[in-house]
C-alpha cells in the first residue's frame, strides 16, 4: 500500500478506537451534568443544554459517604495487611530455593486463579461462624484471598530483579540479613511495591462478588454493591447514577494517573518477563 | 533458613487457610443438600450431581460459559493486538490515547456494567440513538432484553472494559521486538503483511500465550458484569457458572447445590485450560523451527 493511502486510513482506525474507549466515558460525564428537569431528547444529545452540578449534591447523599467510608476502610486495611505479608513470602521465595518453598510458590501462582465462586460457600460460612457477617474485618478476610496470592507474585517478580550482591555485600560489612532486608531490599524495591499496591487498590475498589454476599445490612455496604442497589431505587434517574459512577471513579481514576508510568512498568515488566 | 521459612509463614498460612481449606470444603459441601426451608445439612452423596446433570439449565451454563469465555478472549486478545499494532505506529496523538487507552481497565466493572446498561436503554441508550439516527433499525432494540443478542451485548461489554489491558501488554512485547530483525526483513524485500506474520508475531507469541491464558481464567471467573447487566437473564441466556452459583447460593441458599456448581466450574476451567494447552504447543514449537 502506497503511504498516502495508509497514512489517512491508520489516522481514522486511530480516531475510531479512541472513539471507542472515550465515548462512554464521555456521555457519562455529559449526562451526570444534564439538570433533572432537562428532558432526554430522542435521539440522545452529546451534550446537556444547561449544565449543573446538582446531581453531584444530590449523589453525595448520606448512605453514599457511608458506602464511600466503607470502602476507604476495607481497601486500605487490605493493602496494609496484603503489602507486608506478600513482600516477605515474595522476598523469601525470590532468595531461597528449599524444596519446601517451590511447592509454595507452585501453590501461589495456582491459587491467584481459584474462582472465587468455587471458594465461596465455605468462605461464607467461616465468617458467618465467626460472626463477622456485616464486618469490617469479614470483608478484608475475603478480600485477602483476592489480593494476597497476586500480590506476591508480582512482588517476587520485581525482587528477583535486585541483585543479590548488595546483600552479600552488607553481609560481608556485618549487617544482618534482617538489616540487609530493611535497609536494603525493601528500599529498592519501592517501585515495585508502588505498582503492586495501586494493583491491589483497583482490583479492591471494584471487588463486588464478596462485598455483595458478605454484607446484608445498609450500613456496611461498599461503593460497588451500594451502586448496584442504586439501579433498583433510582432505576429512571441516570444522571444522579451517573454522577455517583463518576464519583466512584476518580479516585482509583487519580491514583492510576498519578503514578502511571510505574503501574505500566511493572504490570508489562511481569507480563512480558513472566 | 528460619528466615526462609519465617518469612513465607504468615501467607502460606493464610493463603492455606482462607484459600486452599474452602476450595476443598466446597468438594465436602457439595455432597449434601440444604434449603432455606431446611437449613440443615443432609448427606446425600452424589445425589446433587445427579440433579444437576439432568437439569438443562445447567448444560446451558455450560455452554453460555464457553461462548462468553472464548467471545471476551478472542474479541480482547486479536483486536487488543491489532490495537497495540496501530498505537506502534508513531502517529500524531498517540501519546494522549497511549496514556489514556487503560481508562476502561481501571474503571471499576459496577460502574462500567452501569453506564453500559444506560448506553444500551432501549429509550435513552446513545447505541440505540445512533441505530435510529443511521436508519439501521425502526425503533430502538432491546439489546439486554432480547435472549438472542443479550450474550453478544455483555461480551461486548466485557471486551470494552478488558482490551487495554491486553493491548498494553502487547504494546511492550512489541516494543522489545528486534529492530535488526525487522530491517533486514525489510532489505529482504518483505512487506509489511509478511513482516508481520513472519518477524512480529513469531517474535511475541510466548506473550500472546501468557495473554490468552491469563484473560481465559478471569474471564471465566468474571462476575460483575453479567450480573449487573442481566443477572444471567433473560430466561437464562447469560447465565455463567459465578453468576449462577451467587444465584443459587445467596438467592435461594441452596448451598449445597452452590458447592456442587462451584465444583463443576473448576472441572470446566480446567478443561478449557487443558485445551488451550493443547492448542498452545504447535504454536510454540513451530517458532523454533
Amino acid at each position: 500500500m502506497t503511504k498516502r493511502i495508509r497514512y489517512p486510513l491508520l489516522l481514522c482506525l486511530q480516531l475510531v478506537t479512541a472513539t471507542l474507549v472515550l465515548l462512554p466515558f464521555f456521555w457519562m460525564f455529559s449526562v451526570s451534568l444534564k439538570p433533572a428537569t432537562e428532558p432526554f431528547a430522542i435521539p440522545a444529545q452529546l451534550w446537556p443544554d444547561n449544565p449543573t452540578l446538582e446531581n453531584y449534591i444530590l449523589a453525595l447523599r448520606p448512605e453514599f459517604q457511608r458506602y464511600f467510608l466503607n470502602s476507604v476502610i476495607v481497601c486500605g486495611a487490605t493493602l496494609l495487611i496484603t503489602i507486608p505479608l506478600a513482600l516477605l513470602a515474595a522476598y523469601s521465595l525470590s532468595r531461597f530455593q528449599f524444596r519446601l518453598l517451590s511447592v509454595f510458590l507452585g501453590a501461589v501462582v495456582l491459587a491467584q486463579f481459584f474462582p472465587a465462586g468455587a471458594m465461596i460457600i465455605p468462605l461464607y460460612k467461616i465468617v458467618r461462624s465467626a460472626n463477622l457477617l456485616n464486618t469490617y474485618l469479614g470483608l478484608i478476610i475475603a478480600y485477602i484471598t483476592v489480593t494476597l496470592p497476586v500480590a506476591i507474585w508480582m512482588l517476587r517478580g520485581f525482587l528477583l530483579k535486585v541483585p543479590k550482591t548488595l546483600e552479600e555485600a552488607a553481609a560481608v560489612d556485618g549487617a544482618s540479613p534482617l538489616r540487609a532486608f530493611f535497609d536494603i531490599v525493601v528500599p529498592l524495591a519501592r517501585p515495585g511495591i508502588i505498582a503492586t499496591s495501586v494493583f491491589v487498590l483497583i482490583v479492591t475498589w471494584q471487588e463486588f462478588l464478596f462485598a455483595l454476599s458478605f454484607t446484608s445490612s445498609k450500613e456496611m455496604r461498599t461503593l460497588p454493591v451500594g451502586m448496584n442497589d442504586y439501579i433498583g431505587q433510582y432505576g429512571i434517574r441516570y444522571g444522579e447514577l451517573m454522577a455517583s459512577s463518576v464519583m466512584i471513579s476518580l479516585p482509583v481514576i487519580a491514583i492510576f494517573f498519578f503514578l502511571q508510568r510505574q503501574f505500566v512498568a511493572g504490570l508489562t515488566a511481569g507480563a512480558v518477563k513472566g | 533458613m528460619w528466615m526462609a521459612y519465617g518469612f513465607m509463614m504468615p501467607a502460606a498460612i493464610l493463603v492455606a487457610v482462607l484459600m486452599y481449606w474452602p476450595m476443598i470444603a466446597t468438594v465436602r459441601e457439595s455432597l449434601f443438600t440444604t434449603s432455606f426451608i431446611n437449613p440443615k445439612p443432609q448427606f446425600v452423596g452424589l445425589k446433587v450431581y445427579a440433579d444437576i446433570f439432568s437439569d438443562p439449565v445447567f448444560w446451558q451454563v455450560v455452554r453460555n460459559s464457553i461462548v462468553w469465555t472464548l467471545g471476551v478472549v478472542l474479541l480482547q486478545n486479536v483486536l487488543g493486538f491489532f490495537i497495540a499494532l496501530l498505537l506502534n505506529q508513531h502517529l500524531p496523538g498517540q501519546g494522549i490515547l497511549r496514556s489514556l487507552i487503560l481508562l476502561p481497565w481501571v474503571l471499576p466493572g459496577v460502574v462500567a456494567a452501569i453506564l453500559w446498561r444506560f448506553m444500551y436503554d432501549p429509550q435513552l441508550g446513545l447505541i440505540n440513538s445512533f441505530v435510529l439516527r443511521f436508519g439501521l433499525a425502526d425503533r430502538g432494540i432491546a439489546w439486554l432484553a432480547d435472549p438472542s443478542i443479550a450474550m453478544a451485548a455483555v461480551i461486548f461489554v466485557a471486551f470494552w472494559k478488558g482490551f487495554p489491558f491486553s493491548t498494553v501488554i502487547f504494546l511492550a512485547a512489541l516494543q522489545n521486538v528486534d529492530q535488526e530483525q525487522i530491517e533486514a526483513a525489510k532489505v529482504d524485500g518483505a512487506g509489511p503483511v509478511r513482516r508481520l506474520f513472519d518477524v512480529i508475531i513469531p517474535a511475541i507469541i510466548p506473550v500472546a500465550v501468557v495473554n490468552f491464558l491469563l484473560t481465559t481464567i478471569l474471564t471465566f471467573n468474571y462476575f460483575d458484569i453479567i450480573y449487573v447487566l442481566t443477572r444471567g437473564g433473560p430466561l437464562n441466556s447469560t447465565a455463567i457458572f459465578p453468576t449462577q452459583i451467587y444465584e443459587i447460593g445467596f438467592g435461594q441458599f441452596r448451598f449445597g447445590e452452590a458447592a456442587a456448581y462451584g465444583t463443576l466450574s473448576v472441572v470446566i476451567l480446567v478443561m478449557i485450560v487443558a485445551v488451550f494447552m493443547l492448542i498452545r504447543r504447535p504454536l510454540l514449537s513451530h517458532r523454533e523451527v
